[in-house]
């Protein structure tokens, strides 16, 4: 039977498109397949309203690996990231709380609110940095199956083990209460001061259904530093064009590499025989073959729409039943006459250029997580907010802005549904909060788009609205995602692949599941030399 | 009460006494010194004015290791289980009862009438839920596993655990670890469609943590709190006959037996360190008793921020001990009865029909407790707590009048705008009785006599820090070779000779005698 393709890649995600450009780099004849019209999948730009270019869903890039940068070439493709280094929480007592680049003036900062905590940050800064340094590279390695008994896989292990072993004993029980403690618990035992807490733990419960007091949210804390010490490329902030010009430029990449894209072209179907994928059939019935599939979508569209459930073992089945999605997370996207003016800090300061975190207080996240519980949306929500046209003038038509709201918590379990009426409570329960702080923002607001979980499923596939692909939650981390067992990127069918933000090492623009996924396809498939060439993250 | 001794233990509470008679039996000549004028620490028994006498702050020590009842030879001083059936009650939000037995096929019927799917999951989950329990168990018996291995019996031990944990299977494996950090409210949700089913299974995962059914670890606590229980029993474990009291008294009598001295009334004012070496301790009226060894079952923040002087410690170290989190969330109400109660639509099983259940708990829904947290978050005892009431097992002759045991979850140590007082004691146990009435018809015309012990009562009384019943909370960072320091989890302490053997150390609470059996074993290593 002739092969149209040696892979199909399905979804033109980052992470698809990651994959697709190392596996065509690889000189493997490679086509995505997306099913909408413009690639990027959460990682998009659109002009949503005219003249106002928005980064629909996904706002900042997270962690986008270096060395994906470096292999792929990706500045050339017109990369540009634009730093994000300033966070700003306004505080209801009419004060604020601000960090700045310039760690110094941060200390300054702390030290009006708290002259110890002022004391603490340094050696805070310096074990989050030795921690970030510790946990980095296994952002780079296929997870080991501390379960399995073959000898390679108790060789990734052990090489893992040696790695964690020559770590200082005091810092490996660092990272043990980084992993199993929450954000607030964590924080409490260096700082006092409340806005500071809150607005750091708030990176914690990003996406996830946990509140801050939530074990298992510290861990996150780690992200930041983590993005620090990528160095040479940023990996934290704007990308030039919106989010979807991280999408682009790794399209053109891969498209350099040899590699076919195709939009709208939905798949409906992984055909499978005998246990071996054969290729898809997209949704005009089109059948396209190859004798690779590597799947960027979240385990229950996988396994559960695209392949017949029979195909697979039955607790692989239960195991992808199991999995939580759990989205928690809304969007608003503003586009607005002028900036906001915050009552705590009056004026197109510079801290307009980062980010805006309404955040005051631990006790507020906590209640904002509680109305969650019960299935509401937070009436007075944690929001992060960034406002790209400030950094990147050509986002918006000139002398306006536009204005990205994350919102926590919306679960999309909500009561009653997300309907109409429900949207647009929760655009004003948002832009209520907002006025509180900066009044004048009711009035600056030309066009605003609300987008829920259930949007976010709908528009761009994510199972349950999770940003993540799946919650990032300890009991799902690791070799324990997507399903305990399969987190080596191969699945129960022959040549079907995970290549997702479901697999490890999880969600954030990162693209180390597409990248770590091509390579394990790679090796399976005998080509592994050709593809290392830049070379593996070494532990 | 001579002037010198081999060992010092300070506390007279189920590990101090285990320690103790361990370091006696090997030879040691051993002084027990106890503050308060009872022996038992948590599970002392306590003479309430109508002079009936209970166990006031526990109701279950938890697992008594038969490893410990061989070794200590406890049968031989009058300790026996007990081998009657166990019945639990747990409540409906629609009234009527949930009953679940020690019988897993009687129990798996009775769920059948709620739920046809949840009976016939409920053997499956008492299985899967012994297997990970069993893991556990084999590691309480163990000190904690160290996180570096530094020598050949340091390799053996983690070998021998490695061989333990592949032992389960690779399923079996992937659910421990996959279990261990994960909200109780998700594993019960997993199995049981049920709601009063799930909140009275939640409910066992939280008592004594400031944690709601939907944090992280939880599930950990579950199993923690079912090790060495019997299959499908998950409220209540020690079935001593005489009960916590009868433990205490064969461990009294089996420190005597091999020439320990326990001294009730002492207390002692500080540990006694010279070139960071213990040299004995001071008591409270002045004398100066001498030991090279000092075994402390106080709880960590006890010992070294009260008994020591912070000159001979590390700055680091005591901002370690600073940093462990107590924060007790537990309330105890005892209630004296002169009948026993009715409770209201239970219909007893079997052969004795008009039995009441040893356990009634009052957690209809996982939501119920999660509320009910929600509360104490913010530093508010719960408005609908989580009640779980003890019966005192029959045989205890002592009692000449009834008794009922009311844990009440969440009662934070830790409260805002407010402090605990003797109006709000009073309001605690209004709440509790009110509670309680509803489910007890004419319960109010019965009580003779009653016992609140608030988070700040404990804490007075028993020398509980914070009020916390397990000498810290237990979780997923606080357990192991995490507890009760990171780098001094192995009973040692930077001090020479002195040692410390209560609950805030590996395995915690739930163990009775697990830290004091394992602190003497670490002891009786010193040269």
């Amino acid at each position: 039977m002739s092969q149209d393709y040696d892979v199909i890649v399905i979804g033109g995600g980052h992470n698809g498109l990651v994959n697709a450009a190392y596996l065509a780099r690889a000189g493997l004849r490679v086509v995505v397949l997306e099913r909408r019209h413009c690639v990027g999948g959460a990682a998009v730009t659109e002009e949503i309203f005219p003249g106002f270019r928005f980064s629909v869903f996904s706002y900042v890039v997270s962690l986008l690996r270096p060395e994906i940068i470096r292999e792929l070439d990706l500045p050339r493709h017109g990369l540009h990231i634009l730093p994000l280094e300033s966070t700003f929480t306004p505080l209801p007592s009419g004060d604020y709380f601000a960090t700045w680049a310039d760690p110094d003036e941060t200390r300054r900062e702390l030290y009006r609110h708290s002259p110890k905590d002022a004391e603490a940050y340094v050696d805070f800064g310096q074990l989050m940095v030795r921690m970030a340094m510790a946990v980095k590279p296994l952002l780079g390695v296929t997870p080991p199956d501390p379960t399995s008994l073959s000898p390679r896989q108790l060789r990734g292990l052990l090489t893992l083990g040696r790695h964690f072993h020559s770590l200082a004993e005091r810092d490996l029980y660092a990272l043990y209460k980084l992993m199993t403690m929450s954000a607030a618990d964590f924080l409490n035992e260096w700082f006092e001061c409340e806005p500071f807490k809150a607005t750091k733990s708030a990176s914690g419960v990003i996406g996830t259904f946990l509140g801050p007091r939530s074990p298992g949210t510290a861990y996150v804390l780690l992200h930041h530093y983590m993005g620090e010490i990528d160095g040479v490329f940023r990996a934290w902030g704007f990308a030039k064009g919106g989010t979807g010009g991280v999408s682009e430029a790794i399209a053109s990449a891969a498209r350099r590499f040899g590699a076919e894209i195709r939009t709208d072209a939905p798949v409906a179907q992984v055909m499978v025989k005998d246990g071996h994928v054969q290729g898809v059939a997209l949704g005009d019935g089109t059948e396209i073959r190859a004798k690779t599939v590597s799947c960027s979508l979240d385990p229950r569209r996988t396994f559960l729409e695209l392949v017949d459930a029979r195909r697979l073992p039955e607790e692989f089945v239960a195991a992808v039943q199991r999995y939580k999605f759990r989205g928690s997370s809304a969007k608003v996207n503003l586009a607005l006459d002028t900036l906001p003016n915050f009552t705590s800090l009056p004026g197109a300061g510079r801290h307009l250029r980062g980010s805006i975190s309404i955040s005051p207080s631990i006790d507020y996240l906590e209640r904002a997580y509680d109305d969650a519980k019960y299935g509401r949306f937070s009436r007075r929500p944690y929001l992060d907010i960034v406002i790209p046209s400030m950094l990147d003038p050509g986002m918006a038509p000139p002398g306006k802005h536009v204005m990205s709201i994350f919102v926590q918590y919306a679960p999309y379990a909500v009561e009653g549904g997300w309907t109409d009426a429900q949207r647009g409570a929760l655009g004003d329960a948002v832009i209520d909060t907002l006025a509180e702080v900066a009044p004048n923002i009711r009035s600056a607001i030309l066009h605003a788009q609300v987008i829920t979980p259930a949007d976010i499923e709908q528009t761009i596939g994510l199972s349950e609205g999770n940003i993540f692909q799946g919650e990032l939650a300890l009991h799902q981390l690791f070799f324990l995602r997507p399903v305990p067992g399969w987190a080596r990127y191969s699945t129960p069918i022959e040549g079907l692949y995970q290549c997702g933000s479901a697999t490890h090492p999880g969600g954030g623009i990162m693209g180390a599941p597409g990248r770590l996924a091509a390579l394990q396809i790679l090796e399976e498939s005998g080509r592994a030399r050709a593809a290392v060439g830049g070379g593996r993250a070494p532990l | 009460m001579k002037h010198t001794y081999d060992v010092i233990v300070i506390g007279a509470g189920i590990n101090g006494l285990t320690a103790a008679a361990y370091l006696a039996k090997a030879g040691r000549r051993v002084l027990v010194v106890e503050r308060r004028d009872v022996l038992g620490g948590v599970a002392a028994p306590d003479r309430l004015t109508t002079g009936c006498q209970v166990s006031p702050c526990v109701h279950d020590v938890g697992w008594i290791p038969r490893q410990m009842v061989r070794e200590l030879d406890l049968t031989r001083y009058g300790f026996q289980e007990m081998t009657d059936g166990w019945l639990v009650a747990a409540a409906r939000r629609e009234g009527g009862w949930l009953t679940l037995s020690d019988d897993v096929t009687r129990t798996a019927a009775s769920l059948r009438t709620h739920s046809q799917a949840d009976g016939a999951q409920w053997p499956r989950f008492v299985e899967r839920m012994a297997q990970l329990a069993g893991f556990l168990e084999a590691l309480y018996l163990l000190p904690p596993p160290r996180v570096s291995v530094q020598s050949m019996s340091d390799a053996l031990r983690l070998l021998g655990l490695g061989r333990r944990l592949r032992g389960l299977g690779k399923q079996g494996m992937v659910d421990l670890l996959r279990t261990l950090p994960m909200p109780v409210a998700e594993l019960v949700e997993d199995w049981f469609e049920d709601d009063a089913l799930k909140g009275t299974l939640a409910a066992t995962a939280v008592k004594g943590v400031l944690q709601g059914p939907r944090s992280p670890g939880t599930a950990f606590l579950l199993l923690h709190h079912h090790v060495g229980a019997r299959a499908g029993m998950f409220h209540g474990r020690s079935r001593v006959r005489g009960g916590a009291g009868a433990l205490v008294g064969g461990l009294t009598a089996a420190v005597t037996h091999h020439g320990g001295e326990i001294l009730p009334a002492v207390a002692v004012a500080a540990i006694r360190v010279r070139e960071e070496r213990c040299r004995g301790v001071t008591l409270a009226d002045g004398r100066e008793i001498d030991a090279r060894l000092v075994l402390s079952s106080a709880d960590v923040r006890a010992t070294f921020l009260h008994l020591i002087d912070p000159d001979h410690l590390d700055p680091a170290f005591v901002q370690a001990v600073r940093n462990i989190r107590y924060r007790g969330a537990t309330a105890k109400v005892t209630l004296v009865l002169s009948a026993l109660p009715l409770l209201r639509d239970f219909k007893g099983e079997g052969q004795s029909p008009d039995r009441l259940p040893n356990i009634v708990s009052i957690a209809p829904s996982i939501d119920t407790i999660e509320r009910a947290y929600d509360d104490a978050k913010y530093g508010q005892v719960s408005q609908v707590p989580y009640l779980e009431v003890a019966f005192p097992p029959p045989g205890d002759s002592s009692n000449a009048r009834h008794v009922m045991s009311v844990l009440v979850q969440y009662a934070p140590y830790h409260v805002r705008d407010w402090c605990w007082d003797a109006a709000r004691r009073d309001a605690l146990g209004e709440l509790v009785v009110n509670r309680l009435a509803e489910l007890f018809p004419h319960l109010t015309d019965v009580i003779v006599d009653r016992q609140v012990l608030t988070p700040r009562d404990l804490e007075a009384t028993y020398a509980l820090t914070e009020g916390s019943l397990s000498h810290g909370e237990m979780a997923l960072d606080q357990i192991l070779f995490m507890r009760p320091i990171p780098g001094w989890a192995e009973y040692r302490t930077p001090i020479e000779g002195l040692f410390l053997c209560g609950m805030g150390c590996h395995p915690g609470d739930g163990v009775a005698g697990g830290a004091g059996r394992l602190a003497a074993a670490a002891a009786l290593k010193t040269p």
